[in-house]
């Protein structure tokens, strides 16, 4: 190129040229189509550089946050200034993998003594123990068990709860955990659930909760009406809190181990947004939001729920 | 601590894709050793320089680190591409449809392909101003050299890249005919 003005015309469309030699190449550029021209290659060469796209998956920034960060050093999930030291922690650590391992083991149990299955068969509760694994019960049993009422009821009243819990609590030989909370929206699901019920249910789990997040990460903050409207969403991870861990049991015992990973990431953001206060802090939503964010927990609830509906089709 | 660590996580979102952008062009492609250069890069910065970096320098700290974690990936392994690179790329999951992943795949190869035909330092001085958009004293400031250099340096490599661009489209004109 013959013309002066080549090396302006890169300070130019970079913005590093005075306001006044600016419009001088500006000027220059009316009249000079070889120039008018360079910038034109120029800009496309940056609209091709721009455009490049990294191949970074999301889980790969996610595992490269945590290398970085260790756990117990990363943001509290609500906020919370937790003081415990380490051992504090690795005390509360040995606590869960004892109860778990104390589950695991009574359950074992359990299901191998024949005389406990007919203690349970022989009393009927009138409040379902929604066990996955109770599949010898007989067929008639089952609709004791499942009073159709409490289906998508809402948090009922804890007096209703009581009146409806009461005989179950007496049952003896129930395994702790497969205990339900009463008057909860799973609790009207019947013990044994087929494989394709267990999918669709599924699939609209991640359905509702793909909603209820997406609903909590549009919440406005700032505002004088965020307690209002956070009161829906509190409302709503309650109701899919334990349909959640049903799910994530059922999952875990048929082995599907992306389903009940999906579900067990999933638990702590329901449990975090049920247990808001009636008027919550800003911080602790925003905390909340972007630990949905960091997760990408809306998109892989979409993916699953799509892949499950078709699979189901 | 907890408020340190939140910073570091929204400079961490806010950075780490666009560094192995960055990386990856300059190492002309390689995403998982891009990738991987970036987190080191954090990495030191989480360990070394974090809370005593004065705000706003912790980008350019970051892009000065991981550009020269880059130069001595290019003198460790000049001529090796790691097979686990390419098993890695082949094995990456793609979500659009073929047709369009393919012309995507097309265009960033052929940016990759004339990216590498600059000196590193040009090619490097470009990246930091159209893809980070730095301004000629930041790019001096992460590369340690003068204003006048950046200058020089990027008007050469659009120089050189406009040339190649042109007779690779003269090429596939001819080719198409």
């Amino acid at each position: 190129m013959s013309c002066n003005f080549t090396e302006k015309i890169s300070l130019l469309i970079d913005g590093e040229l005075a306001p006044q030699e600016a419009r001088e190449v500006e000027r220059h550029l009316l009249n000079c189509v070889e120039c008018e021209q360079l910038r034109a290659d120029f800009l496309n060469l940056r609209s091709q550089i721009t455009s490049f796209e990294t191949s970074l998956q999301p889980a790969v920034e996610n595992h490269a946050l945590k290398k970085i960060l260790p756990a117990e050093r990363r943001v509290p999930a609500r906020g919370l200034q937790w003081g415990f030291g380490t051992q504090a922690i690795a005390f509360a650590t040995l606590l869960i993998v004892g109860a778990i391992i104390g589950l695991i083991l009574y359950q074992s149990s359990n299901s191998r003594g024949p005389a406990s299955t007919q203690v349970a068969v022989q009393t009927p509760s009138p409040a379902p123990a929604a066990s996955i694994e109770n599949t010898e019960k007989p067929k008639q049993a089952a609709p004791q068990e499942s009073p159709a009422p409490n289906r998508g009821t809402e948090q009922p009243t804890p007096n209703k709860e009581d009146k409806k819990t009461d005989n179950p609590r007496r049952t003896p030989k129930r395994p702790p955990v497969r205990e339900p909370k009463p008057g909860e929206q799973f609790a009207s699901i019947p013990e044994r659930v087929r494989s394709a019920d267990a999918q669709t249910m599924t699939a609209m789990h991640f359905e509702r909760s793909e909603t209820l997040l997406r609903a909590f990460r549009n919440v406005r903050l700032n505002e004088p009406g965020t307690a209002a409207e956070v009161s829906y969403e509190r409302k709503r991870a309650q109701q899919l809190i334990y349909q959640n861990m049903m799910l994530g049991r059922e999952a875990d015992s048929a082995g599907d181990v992306q389903i009940a990973s999906l579900l067990e990431s999933l638990e702590p953001i329901l449990l975090d947004i049920a247990n808001l206060p009636a008027k919550p802090d800003e911080d602790a939503v925003r905390v909340i939001r972007e630990r949905v964010e960091r997760k990408n927990i809306v998109a892989l609830l979409q993916v699953n729920s799509t892949a499950l509906a078709r699979a189901l089709d | 601590m907890a408020s340190e660590d939140e910073e570091f996580t929204m400079l961490f979102q806010d950075f780490y894709p666009s560094l192995c952008r960055f990386l990856e062009c300059l190492l002309g492609g390689r995403a998982p050793l891009a990738q991987d250069l970036a987190q080191e890069s954090f990495l030191q910065l989480h360990r070394t320089a974090w809370g005593t970096l004065p705000v706003g320098e912790a980008r350019f700290w970051l892009y000065r680190v991981a550009r020269n974690m880059a130069i001595n990936e290019f003198r460790r392994s000049h001529t090796r591409y790691r097979l686990f690179d390419r098993v890695v790329e082949a094995m990456r999951p793609r979500a659009r449809n073929p047709e369009q992943e393919y012309e995507t795949q097309e265009r960033k190869r052929l940016v990759l392909e004339m990216l590498q035909t600059l000196p590193e330092d040009q090619r490097t001085a470009l990246l930091l101003r159209e893809q980070e958009q730095l301004s000629y004293r930041e790019i001096g400031q992460v590369l340690n050299i003068s204003e006048s250099k950046v200058k020089v340096d990027i008007f050469r490599a659009r120089a050189t890249l406009r040339n190649r661009w042109s007779k690779r489209v003269r090429t596939i004109g001819a080719s198409a005919s």
